[in-house]
């Protein structure tokens, strides 16, 4: 029981502060790869709070309740990826928290947000399928969709599921809003849409989509770490790569339509998918 | 004795009180008659949950044997379907209803030789939900009707008023499916089939249009084809076992028989037509011309059901075939082909067409899987489905009777003219895509059932993809501006907010109980058949491979909703401010100040990717594709 607790209060308070330092530390090393030396570590932090202390105004209050909405399903997945729970599940309260970003955004009538909301539908539409297959691969190589069972495992899953892992990181790129998949709104100024999906939420309500971004960054890369549980050495190296080449990928590519995303992702994606699976049914 | 007159009021009271609608021409009296009718339907079957299993056979009714009966009614049944056929000009019905009436009188005087004398009726845990299901929401549905034919006919501005037929045969409708569901005797089975396929051919001509009667007599015809396809397999099930006992059928399975096999096959393509599968969608389809309680009545808890119930029932005898691997991909193809089908439609009542189809598709594919998990999906999923997709048609048709469109584009902003009954249909898409409720709960076992076949699995993920697209979209839609100011709900009458109420709250509180439902009713329907998939405690659905906690994540779900809802309560004393619209904001709604200072008039539509997910790109290659499948099951058997 207490250390039930001790699982949800970590997944609750840490996973947002470790969200937030790694947004931080991309801020940095993106800088530094464009050559400008870049915001303080703490910056994220900085710029919530101020978001916090701002005026509450809204287009629809219907917002307020989706920006509540997705902070609580964002923390809900991360909560459950401690507590050591069901892949399959998290995957799916993840997917809630996406959705009400998306609801909250098509509740103005900005164009700009309502273009936005429907590429992020086309993003999720994009990545859903891939985190599933990634999901189930996992199962496949476990015998369990819980976490438990992956720590569990003597060997770590990267060896068996290697396709799987690049699977997971398109899913990645786009979930972390990378280029070139930051269709729906873009950390960078290359984007036709002003903030897209963002673009009418504001002040505090907009600083709770940042934390609820924090935690889904948290999850993502807990996903990854998923590939070498065996040792906390590898789990490290693993996600300071795989992190690494996040942002270089979003330092060298340009913004591309939704046609070329979804073709290009579900080509790869599952077709890498399928054969990793294939693989697993076989061997 | 108590199972005796419950079973009796389930199925016999409904088709005395459809009579009593169609003679009785008093609004009220009818009103009160639909009444009391639902009501005791609903007591009968709630009063049948301690009483199952148990198994009646019918003996006489006012001294005639009640297979005789049914004999007489069959032959009486179908020559009205020919004469429909005849009067509406339609060859193929004709030949079809011909055919069966050939058939029946074969197997009737020719092949039968005697009439078993147990086991008319079969009442298991299985039957039990379908009945409770019927009952319920069937009779809910038939509450709203009143109010909604009320404005249906002044709308139309009728001369004399059709509803006691309307009435006559909604009512019929739910006593022949509480039939039909109780049959052991498959020739009952097959009459109380017949008469939903009249029934819903009667529904959908109802308001007697071109068009209504053009889609009234697709839907005769193709159910035909499904009732001529059931008849031909009831034969050779007759000449491989002997008798027509269901149960026996099933325990006895002999699926090495090439006849038995092909048999259950032509079973499964009438349950394929009856759930409207590809390429037999177009009857549901244009079955929305018909007043939407009707659309309601056939997508939740009626018709459609009758096929999937009959393949979830028949799954046992079919498993570990090629039949059932070939329902199960076909179950998965109309998963996929119908969400994809959905995403390309404006047309709310379109979208949950496809919807329906869709989710039957995934049940067919967890019956097809028979595995104990996916068969437990597939029967909550039968029961959350019927809730939810009754409570949104109810819920477009109240929206239609005000807006007159069902048009998604149309429905924007809708939250700030019936701000209540466009909460309850965003409550509804909630439920039908969100964790904890019932529907993400079947869906969550049906993938984790289907895990271990990759193909299945790419296929429901893919689906799955795009069910999330369509519903989001159209929630997002309904809550989108212009906004209203101070919640207010909007005037209804008091029987439409009644089944509103119950249908949702229904929903939500079974979503809840899916633990305790799974325990005292799956549980048992399963027991003896298939090991069970499942440990449910302290709420919790667990076994070695996942775990689901249904008890504490809706505790979760309720304490973000109470703190979002407050978020809410706090956000309406905040500053409201235009739609950023890059330009400068003036006061007129949706507009800003452009070049030359004119006004101009930002303008944003939903996407609906026709490019790709259109019916005029997809429908011919998804039947294609469904024939296909369709042809490899039935040759498969051979």
């Amino acid at each position: 029981m207490i250390l039930t607790t001790v699982y949800v209060l970590t997944g609750f308070v840490i996973g947002p502060l470790l969200g937030g330092l790694i947004s931080g530390l991309d801020r940095i090393l993106t800088a530094r790869l464009q050559s400008r030396i870049g915001p303080p570590i703490l910056q994220p932090f900085y710029d919530a709070a101020k978001l916090l202390g701002k005026e509450k105004t809204v287009v629809n209050v219907w917002q307020a309740f989706c920006a509540f909405g997705y902070l609580a399903a964002t923390s809900m997945a991360v909560v459950l990826f401690f507590l050591r729970s069901d892949l399959l599940l998290i995957l799916f309260i993840q997917a809630v928290g996406a959705v009400f970003l998306v609801v909250g955004a098509l509740a103005s009538t900005s164009p700009f947000s309502q273009v936005g909301a429907h590429r992020e539908l086309l993003q999720i539409l994009s990545y859903e399928p891939l985190l599933v297959l990634v999901v189930v691969g996992i199962y496949l190589e476990t015998g369990s969709f819980k976490i438990g069972s992956v720590l569990t495992h003597p060997e770590p899953l990267l060896l068996k599921l290697p396709f799987l892992f690049v699977v997971l990181g398109y899913a990645l790129t786009i979930k972390l809003r990378k280029s070139p998949f930051d269709l729906s709104t873009s950390h960078h100024a290359h984007q036709e849409l002003v903030k897209g999906l963002l673009t009418d939420y504001s002040g505090p309500y907009l600083a709770l989509t940042e934390i609820g971004h924090w935690y889904e960054i948290m999850l993502l890369l807990g996903l990854c770490a998923l590939f070498w549980a065996t040792h906390w050495v590898g789990m490290t190296i693993l996600i300071v790569v795989t992190y690494f080449m996040e942002v270089l990928i979003d330092n060298v590519s340009a913004r591309m339509n939704w046609r070329w995303m979804l073709g290009y992702v579900w080509a790869m994606g599952l077709t890498l998918s399928l054969v990793n699976l294939i693989w697993l049914y076989t061997a | 004795m108590m199972t005796n007159t419950l079973t009796s009021t389930l199925v016999l009271l409904p088709f005395l009180a459809a009579g009593c609608c169609y003679v009785l021409r008093s609004n009220r009296v009818r009103s009160l008659v639909v009444l009391v009718t639902g009501f005791l339907l609903i007591i009968s079957a709630v009063g049948l949950i301690p009483l199952t299993p148990f198994t009646l056979s019918a003996g006489n009714l006012l001294g005639v044997r009640v297979h005789d009966l049914v004999m007489v009614a069959d032959f009486l049944l179908l020559f009205l379907i020919l004469y429909f056929g005849f009067k509406h000009r339609s060859l193929v019905v004709k030949i079809l209803s011909l055919l069966q009436i050939l058939l029946v009188a074969y197997l009737e005087f020719f092949l039968i030789k005697e009439v078993p004398a147990t086991g008319t009726i079969y009442c298991d845990s299985l039957a039990l939900i379908m009945v409770l299901i019927v009952s319920v929401v069937g009779s809910i549905i038939c509450f709203q009707a009143i109010p909604y034919m009320r404005n249906h006919e002044a709308h139309l501005r009728l001369d004399k008023s059709r509803q006691h037929r309307f009435f006559l045969v909604m009512i019929l409708f739910l006593g022949a499916m509480n039939g039909l569901v109780l049959s052991n005797d498959l020739l009952f089975f097959y009459f109380f089939f017949e008469v939903t396929t009249l029934c819903s051919f009667l529904l959908i001509a109802h308001d007697h249009t071109a068009t209504a009667i053009q889609n009234a007599v697709r839907a005769l015809w193709m159910n035909s084809l499904g009732g001529a396809a059931f008849i031909v397999g009831l034969t050779g099930l007759y000449y491989q076992s002997g008798h027509l006992d269901l149960q026996l059928i099933i325990i006895n399975a002999s699926p090495g028989a090439r006849v038995f096999l092909l048999s259950l096959a032509l079973l499964c393509l009438a349950a394929f037509t009856k759930s409207a599968q590809f390429p037999f969608q177009s009857w549901l389809l244009g079955a929305m011309v018909a007043p939407t309680p009707v659309s309601a009545l056939l997508h939740s808890s009626t018709m459609v059901k009758v096929g999937v119930y009959l393949v979830l029932r028949l799954a046992p005898a079919i498993h570990g075939t090629f039949l059932s691997q070939c329902v199960a991909i076909f179950g998965a193809f109309t998963f996929l082909a119908a969400a994809a089908l959905a995403v390309g439609q404006s047309n709310g009542k379109k979208v949950l067409a496809y919807s329906t189809i869709s989710n039957l598709g995934l049940i067919f594919a967890c019956a097809g899987l028979n595995t104990p998990q996916s068969v437990t999906a597939g029967i909550l999923l039968i029961v959350f489905h019927a809730f939810i997709k009754a409570l949104l048609f109810l819920c477009v048709g109240t929206i239609e009777q005000h807006i007159a469109s069902r048009d998604i584009e149309d429905m924007r902003g809708v939250y700030a003219t019936m701000p209540l009954t466009a909460l309850i249909t965003v409550m509804g898409v909630i439920m039908m895509i969100m964790p904890p409720f019932g529907v993400l709960l079947s869906k969550w076992m049906a993938m984790e059932a289907a895990a271990r076949s990759f193909y299945l699995i790419l296929i429901i993920t893919l689906g799955s993809a795009l069910t999330v697209m369509y519903w989001a979209r159209w929630a997002g839609t309904l809550m989108s501006d212009p906004f209203a100011g101070r919640f207010k709900p909007e005037r209804q009458p008091l029987l439409t907010w009644g089944a509103l109420g119950a249908l949702s709250a229904g929903a939500a509180v079974l979503s809840l109980a899916a633990p305790w439902i799974y325990t005292r009713m799956i549980a048992p329907a399963m027991s003896g058949t298939y090991l069970l998939p499942y440990r449910a405690s302290g709420g919790i659905l667990e076994n070695a491979a996942g775990v689901f906690a249904v008890l504490p994540l809706s505790v979760v779900a309720a304490v973000g909703f109470i703190l979002s809802i407050w978020a809410v309560k706090r956000a309406a004393g905040a500053r409201i401010v235009a739609p950023y619209l890059s330009g400068i904001q003036v006061t007129e709604p949706g507009m800003f100040k452009g070049p030359m200072n004119r006004l101009v008039k930002a303008e944003a539509k939903n996407y609906y990717l026709s490019s790709i997910f259109g019916e005029h790109k997809l429908t011919a290659w998804v039947n294609l594709g469904a024939g296909v499948l369709l042809i490899l099951m039935l040759g498969g058997t051979l």
